[in-house]
């Protein structure tokens, strides 16, 4: 049985299901709806297992066979804009060029390096403007260097002082770079096979989307023979010595990123750590400038100042 | 009155800096970890160079006050004219760049013995001497040596392995060499590896290398999961019959055998306690590819199966993302509860290349148990030994005088 910490069952409906995180932005594979039969295989799992579920939508529309199936079931959608709708959180997979006419009041998902921000600016601006919450997914966090780190800092600057103005005008938009952290007393991570599970089209369970991407033979059981993750205490919290130390709490820890960069699934990269920490420090910044402004937010918790940016250099403070 | 085990050279203010300069060996020893072995990959002058280079180049990055420059293979002698090109070249830079290391070094090699008399080694060793470790491994008595120790054939390298009756033991080869060894090494002590069938020969070894005069016995048992049904109740009954020999013989006066150790065998504090066992990570290891690892237990020749976790390379330098994981690891978050709450915890060893070998997943936060039942039997032979001795110092009064000396003495560190 799983333990009861797990709590949500991503299903991927299509071999290239619109990538909404870390992973590779396209699926390399061939398009490939999920088998009917291992769909409700996949919801009837989750109904047992007590898991809310996520469907992860490809750029093409679906049989109807396929919505009756997911509609038999409460549920959260992840939909490509084109795909746009009757979706819970929209996948903008070109929002740098297209039109966004889709977004008014969604939640919304943007891939954006740390140059696309900067040259983008007017366009996140725009998005924000009709989005009640935009994730950015920062893509190029494995290659970031610390020449990079003012950079970022400016860019989130920029974006803070946009936040001032939505929130003077009474709109609480949320940018998950920088309103994440303001809510936040304990880490809130991605928790990829701890509190989630990934189901592929080929029946297949993963420890996310990205692993499956990756390489399919990185499965972590199968619809038909049960979920089988071998050193699971290696994805939680209390077992990532770096991690646990840390308070940068809106950090998505990203473990497929963590196999590649360290090896170790429980080790963050050091590009990981500073890039999250340049956010945590902004997220602190916008709150000082909140309460100069006079503006209040509820639920918002003090950040403390701090003098590193990769916890591993306050190694020694640990013991 | 009673032998302490000697301290490590600068044990924990250094840096061990590994060279695989080899991965070819004389022998092929039935217990090696080693099971990449190969004629192949000699290091050449030019990878030693650049790795030396790229050492020295950063001096900021490697504070430690001191240096072990380590040669291992297979058997490092057997490319002795490069170690001695590499450590001239390391003695004669350390000294241009007026590196912190320079007289702050050690030269360090695990040798099986067989070319130690030759001319070119001895040569060497005349002109090194006073920066020298040098360990001959010798497994005890020659029915003990030669039951792991054999000479490679040339068919085994096609994997055709010789019958039993077949085997070329090695002991003569090596015990040739020891009293030269001593010689010139008074203090040397030898390591001496147990497996499964040599379980029923260890107290005979023990006995014998002190014999042939070495006084400090390092003996561990191999931490691969090789252990049969009823393994632990022999290796207790050797250790015990081995701790009455010493003890009945006042051995104990000026040897040294590390199975016995006060400290060991005690529960472990979560916090207090929590350190890790091993130096990987810490310690920097090459080999003849100008491949970096965490130690060489991380190459490829020694990994049954998992791929090198390499760290980067004599071209690229060392990616410390690939170290990380080495940086923060600790007792608690790779042992398991069982590990944790066990009550005999202290002294219980691990190797870190072997807990990511034997890992379910590419990890080195995994903790592999496969020696937990010899480690407790080895605790009750230690407590029978540190009774017995115990009562036997009182009884001649001598405990107040024990009591003085004592040190705590720590475990090696791999």
């Amino acid at each position: 049985m799983l333990k009861t910490m797990l709590q949500y069952l991503i299903i991927l409906l299509d071999e290239a299901s619109v990538a909404y995180c870390h992973a590779p932005s396209k699926s390399p594979m061939r398009e490939g709806l999920i088998p009917l039969e291992t769909l409700r295989k996949g919801i009837v799992f989750a109904m047992k297992e007590n898991l809310n579920i996520q469907f992860v939508y490809p750029e093409r529309a679906l049989p109807a066979e396929y919505e009756e199936v997911i509609e038999s079931i409460d549920h959260t959608k992840i939909k490509p804009e084109s795909q746009g709708g009757e979706a819970d959180v929209i996948v903008l997979t070109d929002w740098n060029n297209g039109a966004t006419d889709v977004v008014d009041g969604e939640t919304c998902i943007i891939h954006a390096s740390r140059t696309d921000l900067q040259v983008h600016l007017a366009k996140i601006q725009e998005l924000l403007d009709k989005v009640v919450r935009l994730n950015n997914v920062l893509t190029d966090i494995e290659t970031f260097k610390d020449e990079d780190i003012d950079g970022y800092r400016q860019v989130l600057d920029v974006l803070s002082g946009y936040l001032i103005e939505q929130f003077k005008a009474g709109r609480m938009v949320q940018l998950n770079l920088l309103t994440d952290r303001l809510f936040l007393t304990e880490m809130n991570n991605c928790g990829a096979g701890d509190t989630n599970v990934t189901l592929a089209p080929n029946g297949c369970f993963y420890l996310c989307p990205a692993f499956y991407y990756e390489d399919p033979k990185q499965n972590v059981g199968d619809i038909t023979t049960g979920l089988l993750i071998k050193n699971r205490q290696l994805l939680r919290l209390d077992h990532a010595p770096i991690c646990r130390h840390c308070d940068a709490y809106q950090c998505k820890r990203c473990i497929w990123m963590n196999s590649h960069m360290t090896l170790d699934v429980n080790t963050p990269s050091h590009q990981q750590c500073v890039v999250a920490h340049v956010e945590r420090n902004a997220s602190r910044a916008l709150l000082q400038k909140m309460e100069a402004e006079g503006i209040q937010i509820s639920n918002t918790h003090p950040i403390s100042e701090i003098n590193y940016l990769d916890p591993i250099n306050n190694y020694k403070q640990w013991k | 009155m009673i032998k302490e085990r000697q301290n490590e050279w600068h044990a924990g203010m250094s840096k061990n800096i590994t060279f695989i300069v080899t991965k070819d060996c004389q022998l092929a020893c039935k217990y090696c970890y080693l099971v990449g072995k190969n004629t192949k990959e000699r290091m050449s002058w030019e990878v030693a160079k650049q790795a030396i280079d790229y050492i020295l180049d950063r001096e900021e990055e490697f504070l430690e006050e001191s240096v072990i420059w380590d040669f291992i293979g297979g058997e490092p002698f057997l490319e002795i004219d490069l170690i001695d090109r590499i450590c001239d070249y390391l003695k004669t830079e350390m000294y241009r760049r007026n590196h912190h290391w320079f007289n702050s070094y050690r030269f360090s090699f695990s040798t099986n013995g067989i070319n130690y008399h030759t001319e070119k080694v001895q040569r060497f060793i005349e002109k090194n001497r006073n920066h020298l470790s040098i360990g001959i491994t010798i497994d005890g008595t020659q029915r003990k040596h030669d039951l792991n120790r054999i000479w490679k054939t040339p068919e085994m390298e096609q994997g055709i392995m010789p019958k039993p009756e077949d085997e070329r033991g090695s002991y003569k080869d090596v015990v040739r060499n020891i009293p030269l060894w001593l010689e010139q090494f008074p203090g040397a002590s030898t390591k001496v590896t147990i497996s499964s069938p040599d379980i029923p020969f260890i107290k005979e070894s023990v006995l014998h290398l002190y014999s042939l005069g070495i006084k400090e016995v390092n003996i561990n048992c191999v931490f691969e999961d090789v252990w049969k049904e009823g393994d632990d109740v022999l290796f207790e009954d050797q250790l015990t019959e081995l701790a009455d020999a010493i003890i009945d013989g006042r051995l104990y006066e000026d040897h040294a055998c590390s199975f016995f150790q006060e400290h060991i065998g005690k529960p472990m504090d979560r916090e207090r306690d929590n350190q890790n066992w091993c130096g990987a990570g810490m310690m920097l290891a090459v080999d003849a590819a100008g491949m970096f690892y965490p130690c060489t237990r991380f190459a490829q020749y020694s990994l049954r199966s998992k791929p090198a976790w390499i760290i980067g390379n004599i071209h690229d330098g060392i990616d410390k993302n690939k170290l990380r994981p080495f940086l923060t690891l600790d007792r608690c978050t790779q042992s398991t509860e069982e590990c944790l709450n066990c009550e005999v915890a202290s002294g219980c060893a691990w190797c870190q290349g072997e807990n990511f070998d034997a890992a379910d997943t590419h990890t080195v936060y995994q903790r592999a148990t496969a020696i937990c039942k010899m480690h407790k039997a080895r605790v009750r032979a230690n407590n029978y030994y540190w009774n017995k001795l115990f009562r036997k110092l009182e009884l001649e009064g001598q405990q107040e005088e024990f009591e003085r000396q004592k040190q705590k003495v720590r475990e090696p560190k791999c």
